[in-house]
């Protein structure tokens, strides 16, 4: 970092190295697009060059970095709006505050269940069909593990507001993916169970230990 | 048997999910959150109520889901793009600027707020002074255009010419004195004599 910041090319490029895919899979997840996701992260990693001398080295470069890319992410869909943004969501949690969270998780193990594409589909489908906002969010609490405070003062607005925000996206993605488990497809049902079509213990349940259902997918880097 | 439970119940069971359990705005009147009651309260549905159970790992579930997708995508993107991302952010990279004049500018690139903030307040100074001026200037003052017109004392611009002094009662004297500074004429009365009642 101190390479860097003294103009060696070389210890930027190590940084760009080490941070452009997970700088990308931030921007991904807010832009919805390949292009644009790689021009976010490309202006991103320019823009930390040109202010390099600024960062005081309180946090991480990529603490520092993840802010650029977040905030260039959310310049690039308020630029290049290709649908009008409505809030639907927190519309209607305003007029639909009893909704709660659905009582049920997927079968299976999450990491094999990435490995179909029905369910990455959906994953895609659902992350689309989200508002910006509470897509944003999202992505900077699973992807980051950003604190709600963190968030709040990312999208500069209260922490309430992302409360919702984060409450109604899972949720929706929730009832999303529980859409596609609901009425598989054999190979689905194949995927999900590892061939084991029938098996009891693979059929979702509501009162089954959720530490048994949950491992995780891929360890956080 | 689960309860029943509604979206806000549910948001302190996402609380508890992040680790944030504690913050749910509006839990409390003076919105002072004790999060040791607030936790223990998650804690205690979650032991009686199994739908609860599921429902917090419902919500690791999608985030498993969500992280493990878009680091998939992110895999995805051949190498190559992103060598030619950074031969791209390399061509558009700055040079690190050396010399007297780069670090003038760079002093002047992190001051260049204060700098402004001086120019302007030094501008604005000199703003209230032209418009504060005196309209009319002081004629004790020359001015810029005085030198074109001839102020000197009388003395230095002519010798005075007396045609006629009458002086009755008494005599007068003219005295013409040139020096240095110029001519000088002095006038001289000299009264009579006189004795009242005489």
């Amino acid at each position: 970092m101190l390479g860097a910041q003294r103009g060696d090319r070389d210890a930027f490029k190590t940084l760009f190295e080490r941070y452009h895919r997970r700088a990308y899979a931030l921007a991904f997840g807010v832009v919805r697009h390949q292009d644009d996701a790689m021009d976010v992260v490309q202006d991103a990693f320019i823009k930390a060059h040109k202010y390099l001398d600024k960062f005081e080295g309180n946090a991480s470069f990529y603490t520092w970095l993840y802010r650029i890319v977040m905030n260039l992410a959310i310049d690039h869909l308020r630029k290049h709006r290709r649908v009008k943004p409505v809030e639907l969501d927190e519309t209607r949690f305003e007029n639909d505050g009893d909704d709660p969270l659905l009582p049920r998780i997927l079968g299976g193990n999450p990491g094999r269940a990435l490995l179909d594409k029905q369910i990455r589909g959906r994953i895609d489908q659902a992350l689309d069909e989200l508002s910006e906002n509470h897509r944003s969010v999202l992505v900077m609490r699973e992807l980051e593990g950003l604190s709600y405070e963190d968030m709040a003062q990312a999208m500069s607005c209260s922490k309430g507001t992302i409360m919702s925000r984060l409450f109604h996206a899972r949720r929706n993605m929730q009832k999303r993916l529980l859409d596609l488990i609901d009425n598989p497809s054999a190979e689905l049902v194949d995927d999900l169970t590892g061939g084991r079509v029938g098996d009891a213990d693979d059929t979702p349940a509501n009162d089954e230990a959720p530490s048994q259902r949950t491992p995780a997918a891929r360890s956080r880097p | 048997m689960s309860e029943p439970a509604d979206a806000r119940s549910d948001l302190a069971l996402m609380e508890y999910a992040d680790g944030e359990t504690g913050g749910q705005p509006g839990g409390q009147p003076d919105g002072q959150i004790n999060e040791a009651t607030a936790a223990a309260v998650v804690a205690a549905r979650l032991a009686r109520d199994p739908d609860a159970r599921v429902k917090v790992a419902a919500i690791k579930q999608v985030g498993e889901l969500v992280r493990g997708h878009l680091e998939l995508s992110a895999d995805a993107v051949h190498d190559a793009k992103f060598a030619a991302m950074w031969r791209r952010i390399d061509d558009q990279l700055e040079q690190p600027a050396t010399g007297l004049w780069a670090r003038v500018s760079r002093w002047f690139d992190r001051y260049r707020g204060h700098v402004i903030t001086g120019a302007v307040s030094a501008g604005a100074v000199a703003a209230l002074a032209l418009i504060l001026r005196p309209s009319t200037p002081d004629p004790g003052i020359p001015g810029r255009n005085a030198a074109a017109i001839d102020v000197r004392p009388v003395a230095l611009r002519a010798t005075p010419e007396i045609d006629s002094l009458d002086t009755p009662g008494g005599s007068s004297t003219v005295i013409n004195l040139d020096d240095e500074d110029g001519h000088t004429t002095v006038i001289w009365l000299t009264p009579a004599d006189t004795v009242e009642g005489i």
